[in-house]
């Protein structure tokens, strides 16, 4: 089977909620416009009416309902904008540890592997557990730090997108945004894999 | 067009709910012998005709390889999924059945939609005969954690019994919209449901706005394997060990002891909820009397395990709502086996608030169905339910991973648009397999369904078809493909992995009328003339009554002339008109009942006098 790829959204999300392509976005006039549009094109409202109707208010309620989820999301939001501005595509992004992890990489899944003999041989976890709940920490707070620098950058690309800066200057945000998602993704299945095991 | 009604098809119990137009409150319709609870039990009569409900509940014991309960635990799945279930339950399951079960009822093979479709026809009767006009659409709830092919299958059973479903609603949406009219509730509210035999968690966040009320769930967990049957089999296990050790006699070897004790243990666990023991006793075959004393403490120690598994979807789904447990302002519990004070207990102390219990627990899930009902029907609104999918949709990638593309609890409808290409030049068909379910490799989720799409040969890499699934408000898939390069919509055939096809159902839908004993009209005559004998019979003996002298000539004329319109009504075909007749005779016996009520009151106060002197 082929490997799938995000295809074009038709209505572009920003858009359909009245929002500049900026990544700050207010949570409560967000929900407001979504209950009101829910409100309006909701399938309830048009069991009794035409086919057309009823399939036209089941896509756009559809597209409602995707625009809200991605865009109160504020990680989803930002590989959203990327993928819109066609620097991002699902698939392409490789699994590679960021180089200066490595090291600490290399540590802690030796220490998962370690803790799964143990398992099978029924040996004494605790030392490991230790070891492993030390590295899930420090991996956490990496998790943390590319938070921040991830929030930073998008403030940078609204200031960027208000002054309606060059297409070179939105470029290296872009490419900025994109190796913090990369990289935010591979920590946290670092710390999801660990999480699995030490429970 | 006919009436709609709101049904919970539930797995020891259906019921079936409307809307007073005039009140806008909702009520259950009870059924012949009054009660609101149709035991989700059918029976294959030797005869031919089916029975549904306590008569066929009756039949378990005494035709048990004729009869069958909690066919629920059945809907939407298949041969594969239920070995397990084989154990506990006396399901008799075809062995050529493929991937649809079939059911036999003594020589008969009925598939799980068909069974319920049974009940669902029942239920429709019911309604009919209270609103003396005919009922042909229906809201029908499931349980919030019913995947699609549970959801399908429990729409196919609506179509067999010819109601059109215009919603799936969620069973603890249902009861949260039910306790929001009744308690105008607002804030974040949790909804406990455990059932017959699955147990749900919904959170949602109701909210006022001003246009009307929005019910927007948050998340939504469950186990659609877990539930009071559960209790009873662990129960019955216990028991039957006793038996065995106490008397060497092997209860599951019999099936009509098993259904015995079953019935026994059932309503000793209703007890339990009032008092702290209650007593058992048997006769076996062997002629020696089990029995025993089963204390609430013994009982607990049973039923604790299960509480303890509804505590982990309970977790899942506040931490999917970002909510702590004491962010929920506030609880309802609903499902008959909320009624375990156990239950209650560990709820209470796990939110830290007192739940809600002020609607019956068996009812409430029915009349949120009969309120959304009404809302589909009136069109107007001041109301609104925002649900979601309780489990993330994926499709297969390389190496059999999945790559999710709608999250669990996506507010429904949902979709999500995928590109394909080919692989290889003049390549004609791409395999596509979409699934449901939390894990990462494919053979680990739920399959929903494989399907090929057709593209024109073209070199690799060229042809671009979007493919987008869409998950309705019914929390059913759809798909759709479009060639991106001639913008050509391309029909997709979903072969559902478990479910029946169209052209199935049809034959079904047929085969079903052929049981449904008589039609409407007919039955409503049949119904009037048993009532109209009732009522004949029940004024000849108060006529008889040393206390009908005491009547006026003109009371007792009235009455002679009512009782020559009913009989001379009852020998025609008009159903309105009996039942226009037998009001008349009501009224004109108004009086002899009362004198002769008081009759017999006086008559045991002497009594009791004589008695006492």
């Amino acid at each position: 089977m082929t490997a799938p790829s995000k295809a074009p959204d038709r209505l572009d999300h920003f858009a359909l909620f009245g929002l500049p392509r900026k990544l700050w976005i207010e949570m409560a006039p967000l929900e407001q416009k979504f209950l009101q549009l829910s409100w309006k094109l909701h399938p309830d409202n048009f069991v009794n009416a035409t086919e057309q109707e009823r399939e036209f208010s089941l896509q756009r309620s559809s597209e409602v309902n995707d625009a809200y989820r991605v865009l109160r999301d504020p990680v989803a939001r930002v590989e959203y904008l990327l993928e819109l501005e066609g620097a991002r595509k699902e698939g392409e992004h490789k699994q590679q540890a960021p180089p200066e992890l490595l090291e600490e990489v290399f540590e802690l899944n030796e220490s998962l592997d370690e803790l799964r003999e143990a398992k099978e041989a029924g040996g004494d976890l605790s030392t490991l557990k230790a070891r492993l709940e030390a590295a899930q920490k420090n991996f956490q707070e990496k998790l943390g730090e590319v938070d921040e620098h991830l929030q930073v950058t998008a403030q940078q690309w609204d200031a960027a997108t208000e002054a309606k800066a060059g297409d070179n200057d939105r470029k290296a945000i872009m490419v900025r945004l994109n190796e913090l998602l990369n990289r935010r993704s591979y920590i946290r299945n670092l710390v999801n894999n660990v999480a699995k095991e030490l429970t | 067009m006919g009436r709609i009604v709101g049904i919970d098809l539930g797995t020891t119990n259906s019921l079936v709910a409307y809307t007073d137009p005039q009140t806008g409150a909702p009520h259950c319709i009870a059924g012949p012998s009054g009660s609101t609870l149709c035991p989700s039990v059918v029976s294959l009569d030797p005869d031919g005709s089916i029975i549904v409900g306590e008569p066929a509940r009756r039949r378990l014991l005494t035709q048990s390889e004729r009869s069958i309960y909690s066919v629920k635990r059945l809907m939407g799945r298949g041969v594969a999924d239920i070995q397990s279930e084989l154990k506990l339950f006396p399901f008799r399951i075809d062995s050529t059945s493929q991937n649809v079960i079939r059911i036999k009822l003594g020589d008969r093979l009925f598939t799980p939609p068909e069974i319920s479709a049974f009940i669902l026809r029942e239920l429709k009767n019911w309604a009919e005969a209270f609103f003396g006009e005919t009922v042909d659409r229906a809201v029908i709830t499931v349980p919030a954690y019913f995947n699609d092919a549970q959801r399908q299958a429990t729409k196919d059973a609506g179509k067999i019994a010819s109601l059109e479903v215009l919603r799936l609603v969620n069973e603890p949406t249902a009861a949260a919209l039910a306790y929001g009219l009744h308690e105008k509730q607002r804030g974040r509210v949790a909804v406990y449901d455990l059932g017959g035999g699955t147990f749900d968690i919904s959170v949602l966040k109701l909210i006022s706005t001003g246009e009307g009320d929005i019910y927007q769930v948050l998340s939504t967990n469950g186990d659609t394997h877990l539930g009071g049957d559960d209790i009873d089999n662990l129960m019955q296990a216990r028991i039957r060990e006793k038996i065995l050790h106490e008397h060497r006699v092997d209860v599951s070897a019999q099936p009509d002891l098993v259904q015995e004790l079953r019935k026994a243990l059932i309503a000793a666990k209703h007890q339990l909820s009032e008092g702290v023991a209650t007593r058992l006793r048997f006769e076996l075959p062997n002629g020696a009397v089990f029995a025993y004393e089963l204390s609430r403490a013994e009982f607990e120690s049973l039923l604790r395990p299960i509480v303890d598994r509804t505590i982990g979807p309970v977790k899942q789904a506040l931490a999917d709502a970002h909510l702590g447990p004491s962010e929920i302002d506030e609880v309802v519990l609903v499902g008959g086996t909320t009624r375990t004070p156990l239950i209650r207990s560990t709820v209470q102390e796990y939110f830290g608030r007192k739940p809600h219990t002020e609607l019956n627990p068996d009812e409430v899930v029915a009349l949120g169905a009969a309120v959304q009902a009404n809302i589909l029907d009136r069109g107007v609104k001041d109301m609104l339910l925002l649900d979601v999918t309780p489990l993330s949709l994926g499709i297969e990638t390389y190496g059999g991973a999945v790559a999710k593309i709608i999250p669990r609890n996506s507010t429904i409808p949902a979709s999500a648009q995928e590109m394909y290409t080919t692989g290889v030049d003049n390549q004609t068909g791409i395999e596509i397999h979409v699934l449901q379910g939390e894990r990462e490799l494919a053979r680990d989720c739920r399959s929903l369904a494989r399907f090929t799409l057709k593209v024109p040969p073209a070199p690799a890499g060229l042809p671009r078809i979007e493919v987008r699934f869409l998950i309705d408000a019914n929390g059913i898939l759809q798909v759709a493909a479009k060639d991106l390069r001639n913008g050509q919509q391309h029909s997709v055939e979903v072969q559902p992995s478990y479910g029946i096809n169209d052209t199935e159902i049809e034959r079904m839908l047929e085969e079903s009328i052929e049981y449904a004993e008589q039609d409407f009209s007919e039955r409503q005559v049949i119904e009037a003339r048993t009532e109209s004998e009732a009522i004949l019979v029940a004024t000849q003996k108060a006529l008889a009554n040393a206390e009908s002298k005491l009547l006026s000539t003109e009371e007792r004329a009235a009455i002679d002339q009512s009782v020559a319109a009913l009989k001379e009504s009852v020998a025609g075909n008009d159903y309105k008109l009996i039942r226009k007749r037998i009001d008349e005779l009501n009224q004109a016996t108004t009086h002899l009942a009362e004198l002769v009520m008081n009759g017999a009151v006086s008559t045991v106060l002497e009594g009791r006098k004589l008695a006492e002197v």
